[in-house]
């Protein structure tokens, strides 16, 4: 028996490397298309001399859009979180690839994040345009960032890429946070297992969970930030000059980083003594 | 009502449990008597907390926790289809440490009652007051009965959380050593309480100490490495004692 379980878990082992290097593989050719291709594009870009107004404000438009959309891939996160870590014992094979894939997603930076979607915006908006199915405007050659829905799956995938992990990551630490015994309390009264979720782990670990969303989401902002900077400086030809929408991101990842830090403090220091948490 | 008495609340038939590979409880069979106290004795790590556990399905939540054997509450077959919420509300529990949810006293007694889906006020008020005055707490605390209950001491704190645990109505109640942290005088307190008790429900009491069992039990078992060595009146377990092992636990000699 001791010996099977060794040899499941070295199968898990060897599945969860295998998926790794596969995920590096992936993200290595994206980089090196980004580096070969943003160059040519950019090339063509600078020929054609495009809008250089009419091109950052539908990408803007599209960003509120996605910024929107990360707000609810957090939502969406927290929900897995929930499932992964009160319902799925820890021996599951589903819950132990999920976290697998979450602690790697997370320790990628968001810059690197950004890049890849600058590389899915330049190189595949062509093939995302068949999955997404929109119409193909005539002159897509002559300008390569186009208003359409396939930037917006390309830059949406993105940020969920980016959100979702750490909102699971923090969500679980949450969750996990919460002592035993205190359920236990709420269970040998009779509770069931939604009322104990209710009523004794969603008011302890709401703050965290908060924290954990307000850092995802100064992730997505600080990636836009890092998008909105490469693209001006890419599209106006006197540079040195930092946009405003740039700095309006940016400042925003750095508020929600701080609140989320902030609020992780104050709940330790107010939470301390209201729960007889075992010592 | 002595007829009653003889049908036995609880009747356990051949236990055993596992945590993994390892054995906790070997072959464990008794029977618990309807309002009477059945305490549990023995040195620590031999089982006392598990196999009370075992009796409101508080175990399920461990991983690795494997069991065989019969547990029979009123006649009823206790397994994995049983449905554990209404069984939890029969059976109540008392934890070693006094923990309290984060909300007033008031609604802590009343937690029972809300979750079951009782909101009225006037029922509420009739409910917490009730079981604050059996657990001798009313008079402390009814100013301050919208307070957090921080501000009690150690020993109100475990009266409070009996009082809450009396509140579903339970009809057998456990106690994992109660006064494990407690002093003297609050010990005194929640033993006068356990005693008086017996008037309203069965109740299982697992403890390492000794005169506590002694004062407190009609019926005593011990337990020493996850067997029960010898289980009856609690007058014959101390002061008669067929097993040496028992003899010796009992005079202070083992454990």
């Amino acid at each position: 028996m001791n010996s099977m379980t060794t040899r499941a878990e070295r199968k898990q082992k060897i599945v969860l490397q295998s998926i790794t290097f596969v995920i590096l593989g992936v993200a290595f050719i994206l980089m090196w298309n980004v580096l070969i291709k943003t160059r040519v594009v950019s090339m063509q870009a600078v020929s054609a001399a495009p809008l250089p107004n009419a091109m950052p404000t539908n990408l803007f438009s599209d960003l509120y859009l996605v910024l929107l959309m990360s707000f609810l891939a957090i939502l969406f996160g927290i929900a897995c979180a929930f499932y992964l870590q009160e319902w799925l014992p820890e021996t599951n094979w589903v819950r132990r690839l999920i976290e697998g894939l979450v602690a790697i997603l997370t320790g990628i930076p968001s810059l690197l994040f950004g890049i890849l979607a600058i590389g899915i915006f330049f190189s595949y908006a062509g093939t995302l345009k068949m999955i997404g199915g929109s119409p193909v405007p005539q002159n897509a050659e002559a300008i390569p960032v186009q208003h359409d829905t396939t930037l917006f799956y390309a830059e949406a995938l993105t940020f969920i890429l980016m959100v979702m992990p750490v909102t699971i990551k923090t969500t679980q630490g949450a969750l996990h946070s919460i002592a035993t015994p205190i359920r236990e309390a709420a269970y040998v009264l009779g509770a069931s297992k939604w009322q104990v979720l209710k009523r004794q782990v969603m008011p302890l670990a709401f703050t965290r969970i908060l924290a954990g969303g307000c850092r995802a989401m100064s992730r997505a902002f600080a990636a836009a930030a890092l998008l909105i900077g490469i693209y001006t400086w890419h599209y106006t030809t006197e540079s040195g000059k930092m946009p405003g929408r740039f700095m309006l991101f940016l400042s925003g990842a750095l508020f929600l980083s701080v609140l989320s830090s902030t609020l992780i403090e104050t709940h330790r220091s107010s939470g301390r003594n209201t729960v007889n948490l075992p010592r | 009502m002595l007829s009653e008495k003889e049908q036995p609340i609880l009747c356990i038939r051949d236990l055993n449990i596992w945590y993994g590979d390892e054995q906790i409880l070997r072959s464990l069979s008794f029977e618990v008597q309807q309002k009477q106290v059945t305490a549990f004795i023995g040195p620590a790590n031999c089982g006392k907390s598990t196999l009370v556990r075992c009796i409101n399905r508080l175990n399920d939540f461990i991983p690795n926790f494997k069991s065989t054997g019969e547990i029979l509450f009123k006649g009823v077959h206790l397994d994995a289809s049983t449905d554990t919420t209404a069984l939890r509300k029969q059976i109540g529990m008392v934890f070693r440490r006094p923990i309290l949810f984060r909300c007033s006293i008031y609604e802590n007694v009343a937690y029972g009652a809300r979750i079951s889906g009782v909101n009225q006020s006037e029922h509420l008020d009739t409910i917490v007051e009730k079981n604050l005055r059996k657990t001798g707490l009313w008079g402390e605390v009814e100013n301050i009965l919208d307070e957090t209950p921080e501000q009690l001491s150690r020993g109100q704190q475990q009266l409070l959380c009996i009082a809450r645990a009396l509140a579903v109505d339970p009809e057998v109640l456990i106690f994992d050593e109660p006064c494990g942290e407690l002093d003297p005088i609050e010990t005194v307190k929640i033993e006068t309480l356990v005693r008086d008790l017996t008037n309203d429900c069965t109740l299982i009491f697992a403890t390492n100490k000794r005169r506590q069992a002694a004062r407190v039990s009609d019926v005593a078992g011990f337990l020493y490495g996850g067997e029960l060595i010898e289980f009856g009146a609690t007058e014959k377990i101390f002061t008669n004692p067929q097993d040496n092992r028992t003899e010796q636990y009992v005079t202070g000699r083992l454990g």
